[in-house]
């Protein structure tokens, strides 16, 4: 009797599921092995996470305050992959759209929420859509790389940020430290339960659902599809793909875009020059390892929270930098890198 | 314009875009191998918090220097072993390696920020003075810079080894049934590649600033892969490009010294956009120079 | 009467359940102190300033616990590991650097039983004060010393952020200068940014090559360019930490820390005792927050006798910024019979006189 398609695909989710945690354990045991050479004591680390990640309603919270801009720059990688662009820029592209929604926020200070958030939302996505128009445009004109170009973008976006918050944007009042004022509480992304979780929330799973719809229910989505298998074809069979590339590029800097504009009017509540620890290339690594689904997005970023979380803690109680958190991220990534790719074909 | 501003200027050119140049070099034997490491960033930081690691420990900054190589040279392999053994994709193992050396870094650092080195002493040129003697009295790394492209240049070009580092670049199935085997050559490059890139990183350290601090190299990894592009795959090129970086780095500062009115900030971005500039062009050209197999995955426009 | 010793007996019990058990009595450390910081406690400098008056303040009150983070970053990242120390039980947290302010300022308002300081801010609240030293003054005392030193009467100065602060504190320098030699002059680097060594060893370099012989820095850590001045024969003045001149055996002149022990001290006691108020508090040379190094083997006897004089002076009250004070291109900014002092040292955006660069 063959067995029912509901039973294949829980099959293959538990499958999945015991392999994802397979990979994590196996992480966890050789960073934990790291952190015991350095003097350490990873157990306690370990067991500190899980107590203040799931035990502390703060510690539960700051981890959606963290999937936040994670979700987004992760569908700011996986859009342009459905057609075969890697874009690295989420950074660059992140700053952009800070940057325009400060622009609006200081110029539009006297309107009232209801008028000025849904503005900043469209400046933080028009700024960063922009950004990353510049490398879609050079690479459909087939003069520049876009892995290279976003790339670039990455360290002149800040550039720019800090220009104005040094120059025509500097605060009046805090003038020994470069920043813009503070927005008014019109241009404040509302927070919710006296946490930090924000109306970012809503927005990053509005573009999720989104890109999910885009992907599998609409037409452009399987011309998408069509011309991240082979270009060339798609050309022939009349595919604009010229104009995709485009309209591709500004979406997903537009999503990046609209997590900068969602830590400038949620968390910051200014512009200042230190916006992200980076978001947009731990967004390539979640969108990486979700292999582009949106479903995967979500989990990825949930994992990629914890760990971060499993830092806050290193640091806190045992001293560490934070900065060694990367290396459990990169191993867990490594041991997915080395077990996935063996006969697949290249991504 | 005086003179000590034009000796200023050049004498910081050369001594900013030594660390840049190394790394850049070690990014072309890879590529010209086929295989793109975005990771050079975390080679680069590995490279110099070993080197300033060792370096404290045994007082020797040569010592630190040879560790530095190493260590790069340990790291790649892993990168190695991803892409070339499981045939990962490049692109994602690279970031990882970025975050790996970032980390990594930070944790062998970590015991020695602050601690105080000897650095890579400098060596002056005997015989000249004056406005001279800050302009060649540079470090060992300074000096074999430029020798040190010549030298890859002549690796690539003019032996055997290169020659088939190139073929597997363009394409390794040919040079499969010639008889080698092409994993083992890139293995061999990523190895070369990843010496150069600790080399690289291990100047900012020893030589440069003499601290350690997470992140310091401050993105010059990226840069060093634009200047590969920069340089059309071709070492004598990556000097250039790396004295242009170099030099633009170091103008904005030594114009401020001099008293001229520069925004740092605007000033900052020059390398990036003439970066943009000459990739624009380059691509205008429409010759690709890049190795064909560069990435498996095109690393071009079509 | 029968009671006395059944008294005595739950007496000398209870006593020796204390005295078996030391630790229980010591179990509950008086207060819990956290402490973020932006950079590495070892760099000579801003951090190590703050670590070593943390310390002294650990010392000063047996059994205080002391939770500390370094390299957290001026982002929204900071709040969460200053909640973390709240939660481990800290009741009073030190911001040290100016970008912690906003974060520390919103977890104050979430955590009313618990004190903030921060340093270089302005916000208040009834349970979050700010604290720094009044640079601005004291630096002019640095300035003589180097007016003396200096044979090519060109100084120079590498500024991290050309915030109102810093420009204040090169001019203070080149008025000390001048006030000793009417001929030297400051050129400035600025690196745009608290911490990029490899930009402070290039502006190092930079101000050497345009003939500096004397270089001081307003960055987080003077270590790179002391270091840089050291390796090609400048003199050195350091700032942030007095423990810089391990860095410059030979050319170290002088230089300006911060002490910030008897202030965080007395934070805690207060905080331990229950009197904490909140303030603004800015002191100065002379007033317990700030101290002039120790001088270098180079310096002689004389010029060491006029800086002390200088500092006494800026510790008795004396600014250097009474006008009339022209800025470097002629116009007089502050008008005759005016003071600037206390906030409007963060209102500078031009340079003085002698100075060369431009400060907007």
């Amino acid at each position: 009797m063959p067995r029912s398609a509901a039973t294949l695909c829980l099959e293959s989710a538990l499958g999945a599921a015991s392999r994802a945690a397979l990979v994590t354990l196996v992480a966890l045991g050789a960073f934990a092995a790291l952190l015991t050479a350095a003097g350490k004591d990873p157990l306690k680390a370990y067991v500190d996470t899980i107590a203040y990640v799931f035990g502390n309603p703060y510690g539960f919270s700051e981890l959606l305050v963290r999937m936040i801009p994670l979700l987004l720059t992760a569908v700011a990688v996986a859009l342009p992959s459905r057609i075969g662009l890697i874009n690295v820029g989420g950074e660059g592209q992140l700053y952009m759209g800070a940057w325009l929604t400060t622009a609006g926020a200081l110029s539009l200070s006297d309107q009232p929420a209801y008028v000025l958030l849904p503005v900043l939302t469209l400046l933080g996505f028009v700024g960063g859509g922009l950004w990353a128009l510049i490398a879609g445009v050079l690479r459909a004109l087939r003069l520049v790389n876009e892995t290279i170009s976003t790339l670039l973008l990455n360290y002149v976006a800040p550039m720019i940020v800090g220009f104005f918050i040094f120059g025509p944007w500097r605060s009046p009042e805090s003038a020994s430290y470069p920043q813009s004022p503070a927005f008014v509480d019109a241009a404040r992304l509302p927070s919710f339960f006296h946490t930090r979780v924000n109306a970012g929330l809503f927005y990053a799973f509005v573009c999720l659902l989104l890109y999910w719809l885009l992907m599998t229910r609409t037409r452009w989505g399987l011309e998408m599809r069509a011309i991240g298998g082979n270009p060339e074809a798609a050309r022939q069979l009349g595919v604009p793909v010229f104009r995709i590339i485009l309209i591709v590029m500004f979406l997903a800097g537009g999503v990046a875009g609209l997590a900068g504009m969602v830590e400038v009017t949620a968390i910051q509540g200014r512009l200042v020059s230190e916006l992200s620890p980076g978001y947009g290339f731990i967004g390539f690594l979640v969108a990486w390892l979700a292999g582009t689904s949106a479903v995967g997005i979500v989990v990825m970023a949930f994992l990629f929270a914890v760990i971060s979380s499993v830092g806050d803690i290193l640091q806190i109680t045992q001293g560490l930098p934070f900065a060694v958190v990367n290396i459990l991220m990169a191993v867990i990534l490594f041991i997915v890198l080395a077990r996935r790719s063996v006969g697949s074909a290249a991504r | 314009m005086n003179a000590a501003l034009i000796a200023g200027v050049i004498a910081s050119s050369i001594l900013s875009g030594t660390s840049l140049l190394y790394a850049t070099l070690g990014e072309l034997v890879g590529e010209r191998a086929g295989i793109v490491n975005l990771g050079l960033e975390g080679i680069m930081l590995i490279g110099a918090a070993t080197g300033f690691a060792v370096a404290a420990l045994t007082g020797d900054p040569y010592v630190g220097l040879a560790a530095a190589a190493l260590a790069g040279g340990a790291v790649n392999l892993i990168f190695a072993y991803l892409v070339v053994g499981c045939r990962a994709n490049q692109l994602a193992t690279g970031l990882c390696l970025m975050f790996f050396g970032l980390g990594l870094s930070a944790l062998v650092g970590r015991p020695f920020v602050g601690a105080l080195i000897t650095g890579l002493p400098r060596m002056h040129l005997p015989g000249v003075g004056g406005a001279g003697a800050r302009l060649l009295s540079y470090d060992m790394l300074v000096y074999l810079a430029a020798p040190a492209a010549l030298f890859i240049w002549w690796l690539l070009f003019r032996t055997r080894w290169g020659l088939v580092v190139r073929a597997v670049g363009e394409s390794p199935a040919v040079v499969y049934a010639a008889g080698r085997r092409p994993a083992f050559v890139q293995y061999q490059a990523l190895a070369l590649a990843g010496l150069l890139g600790g080399i690289g990183g291990a100047h900012l350290s020893l030589a440069l600033t003499l601290t350690w601090a997470e992140g310091m190299t401050a993105g010059r990894g990226f840069i060093a892969i634009a200047l590969v592009i920069f340089a059309r795959w071709n070492p004598l090129w990556a000097i250039a490009g790396a004295l242009l970086f170099g030099g633009a780095e170091a103008l904005q500062l030594q114009l401020q010294a001099a008293g001229a009115d520069v925004s740092p900030f605007v000033m900052n971005m020059i390398p990036y956009l003439l970066t943009f500039l000459v990739l624009i062009l380059w691509g205008w050209n429409r010759q690709s120079a890049a190795p064909a197999a560069l990435g498996r995955t095109h690393f071009g426009v079509e | 009467m029968a009671r006395i010793p059944l008294l005595l007996a739950a007496w000398a019990a209870l006593a020796s359940l204390f005295a078996a058990d030391p630790a229980a009595a010591q179990d509950k450390p008086p207060l819990t102190v956290g402490a973020i910081y932006v950079g590495s406690v070892n760099d000579y400098g801003y951090n190590r300033a703050m670590k070593d008056g943390l310390e002294e303040m650990k010392k000063n009150i047996p059994g205080l616990k002391l939770i500390e983070a370094e390299n957290v970053p001026e982002t929204a990242e900071s709040e969460r590991i200053m909640e973390g120390m709240i939660q481990q039980g800290a009741k009073l947290i030190f911001a040290t650097s100016f970008g912690h302010q906003q974060f520390a300022f919103n977890l104050a308002k979430a955590h009313p039983d618990v004190v903030f300081e921060h340093a270089g801010g302005w916000m208040q609240a009834p349970n979050f004060g700010n604290f720094f030293g009044a640079t601005q003054t004291a630096w002019y005392a640095m300035g003589v010393a180097a007016g003396k030193m200096t044979k090519s009467n060109t100084l120079g100065f590498v500024v991290g952020v050309p915030i109102g602060y810093a420009i204040g504190n090169v001019n203070a320098f080149e008025m000390g200068a001048r006030s000793v030699n009417p001929k030297a002059e400051t050129r400035v680097v600025v690196t745009g940014g608290w911490a990029d060594k490899a930009k402070e060893a290039a502006a190092a370099n930079a101000l050497i090559d345009q003939a500096a012989d004397v270089v001081t820095m307003h960055v987080d850590s003077p270590a790179t360019i002391i270091q840089i001045a050291e390796s090609r024969g400048a003199y050195s003045i350091g700032f942030q930490s007095i423990e810089a001149r391990a860095l410059a055996p030979k050319g170290w002149i002088t230089g300006l820390g911060f002490t910030w022990g008897p202030f965080m001290t007395a934070t805690a006691n207060a905080v331990i005792a229950g009197t904490f108020k909140p303030a603004m508090v800015r002191l100065g040379l002379g007033q317990g927050m700030m101290a002039v190094a120790p001088f270098g083997p180079a310096v002689p006897a004389d010029v060491q006798a006029l800086v002390t004089a200088a500092a006494d002076k800026i510790g008795k009250g004396f600014t250097p910024f009474t006008g009339p004070v022209a800025d470097n291109t002629g116009v007089v900014r502050i008008k005759d019979g005016e003071t600037w002092y206390g906030d409007k040292m963060g209102n500078f955006d031009w340079y003085v006189e002698g100075v060369i660069g431009k400060a907007k």
